[in-house]
């Protein structure tokens, strides 16, 4: 759990705080997202949780401890780090990398060499072959794997990720997300996640925290910042094609016709899909089948229809004010 | 004009000049090894964000050490220290300082800020980051620095006979006095070959030392 109080950084030789009363509460297990456009302070607000900037004002409580009472070398170790530019060192190899946290907290070496092999397992690298390769022999996305497997190394509760996906090609990066997502399924970090792509944000975050010149303009989940923008920053950054993207967030459960609707409507489905899947999926079938009307499924069982007069109805519901 | 005899030549070649040799390459090691060891903890502590500040100064002074003429410097340092070995070697390190220091600088100062950055986020301490990330990266470009000085120094050495600091000069330097062409040149490819040497060394140091990927 990581808690801000009123924290603000003025930066040396400027006036303007780069980050201005920011208080912030994150849920241990949950993933927030620090987004917005250059300048707004989500690099700063994220360096200043492991320390490599200091607050000018204000609290940072992570656990319950206030992380200036923390050795910051200690308190690093303790916190997974992943940037944009990886920094993976180019005269070590990538098991060498993945070693290092490991090895500042003098781990045995039977240990080490166990969890090294894990770890790239798990970000989906193969140990016998790239263990031993040097950093430039990996293609840009192996080598964003090898820098979540070495924030992972020590099984650090939190994670610190500045623009992560932000280097590689829209196709791998997609993929990389969706690996992101896996894992952090099984691992349950608490992690906070800088990005200045909204589409990255609503995909991967529990929690939104949008900023504009160093404050918060709005925080909430991504259904909540989609549905009711705080105000026209925060529109303009979601675009033009809000309920669009709402329809990717909204699951067809919460729009479907229950069973009672079923038997007058099912003979007309020609086509059919699963009740967790988004609205945008069912709406990409109806397209593609030229109908405007689906079966839904949990399972085996036909539960539902979902029909494009609903899609349109939720749509202008949630964002009249566009 | 000077006259050349052939067989006075070989005669300088093989049993004069070699007589110098290991004392030329004592006055090249032993300033070399004297200049790393201020020139290289200067150069670093001139990269800490505490000394940053003086950066320009100190590398204006070691500038200046580079410019004078060698034969000025021993010259300014004879009255104090005299003459001999001594105040050639003095002398010869101050003037092997600068390129040891100004690409130890220069070496530290390229290693990417994403890759100190990554360290210092990782838990590394300010002696770690040192050890493990900028020493090993700048390693080619200081050794190059030190190939230079090595070369500048073996040329430079010769002077250090005009002080008594003997060495291959003194070769050089009675040819010129007895009107003996052949002793020069004799002196001069020894000089020249000690010069190649000395990078040959080096080089072959800085391969061992250089991890595989580096290279």
């Amino acid at each position: 759990m990581i808690e801000l109080k009123n924290v603000r950084k003025i930066y040396p030789g400027t006036t303007l705080p780069a980050v201005d009363e920011v208080s912030l509460f994150i849920e241990k297990g949950k993933v927030c997202i620090f987004v917005g456009p250059s300048g707004c302070g989500k690099t700063t607000i994220l360096k200043m949780l492991n320390r490599l900037i200091e607050p000018t004002t204000g609290r940072i409580f992570i656990n319950g401890d206030n992380i200036m009472d923390v050795d910051p070398d200690q308190l690093r170790r303790g916190i997974g780090y992943v940037i944009q530019q990886i920094g993976l060192l180019p005269h070590r190899t990538i098991e060498q990398n993945v070693e290092i946290v490991p090895r500042l907290l003098k781990w045995p070496e039977d240990r080490i060499k166990k969890r090294v092999v894990e770890l790239l397992e798990i970000v989906g690298l193969d140990p016998k072959e790239t263990a031993w390769k040097y950093p430039y022999q990996l293609s840009g996305g192996q080598m964003q794997r090898a820098g979540v497997a070495r924030a992972l190394a020590s099984d650090p509760p939190i994670m610190l990720m500045d623009e992560p996906f932000g280097a590689v090609d829209p196709i791998i990066r997609e993929h990389l997300q969706d690996e992101f997502l896996k894992l952090q399924q099984e691992v349950k970090k608490t992690i906070c996640f800088v990005t200045h792509d909204i589409n990255e944000a609503l995909k991967m975050g529990d929690y939104l925290v949008v900023l504009e010149s160093g404050k918060i303009v709005q925080k909430g989940s991504p259904l909540e910042v989609l549905s009711s923008p705080a105000n026209d920053f925060v529109r303009r950054l979601l675009g033009d094609d809000r309920g669009v993207k709402l329809l990717d967030l909204t699951r067809i459960e919460s729009l479907m016709i229950g069973e009672k609707s079923l038997p007058h409507n099912s003979e007309k489905c020609r086509c059919f899909i699963d009740v967790v899947k988004p609205v945008k999926m069912a709406l990409e079938i109806m397209m593609k089948n030229n109908t405007d009307i689906v079966g839904v499924r949990r399972g085996e069982e036909v539960i539902g229809t979902l029909s494009w007069a609903e899609i349109k109805q939720h749509i202008s519901k949630l964002s009249g004010d566009q | 004009m000077m006259n050349f005899e052939i067989d006075f030549f070989v005669e300088a070649m093989l049993d004069r000049a070699p007589l110098y040799i290991i004392e030329h390459f004592q006055l090249v090691l032993i300033p070399l090894a004297i200049a790393l060891v201020i020139a290289y903890p200067a150069g670093v502590l001139l990269t800490r964000p505490k000394f940053s500040r003086y950066t320009e100064k100190v590398m204006s002074i070691f500038n200046a050490g580079q410019t004078i003429p060698p034969l000025a410097v021993i010259a300014v340092f004879f009255p104090f220290l005299g003459l001999g070995y001594g105040p050639a070697v003095v002398a010869l390190s101050i003037y092997a300082l600068l390129p040891i220091a100004r690409n130890t600088l220069a070496g530290i100062s390229s290693v990417p800020y994403e890759i100190r950055e990554a360290a210092r986020g990782m838990g590394m301490t300010e002696w770690q980051i040192f050890k493990e990330v900028e020493m090993p990266l700048s390693f080619p470009v200081v050794m190059s620095g030190i190939k230079t000085s090595a070369v500048l120094t073996a040329g430079t050495a010769a002077l250090a006979a005009l002080v008594g600091g003997r060495g291959m000069g003194a070769v050089i330097f009675a040819g010129i006095n007895f009107f003996r062409m052949e002793l020069i040149l004799a002196g001069t490819l020894y000089i020249g070959i000690i010069a190649l040497v000395m990078d040959r060394l080096l080089s072959f140091l800085e391969n061992l030392l250089t991890p595989i990927h580096m290279k």
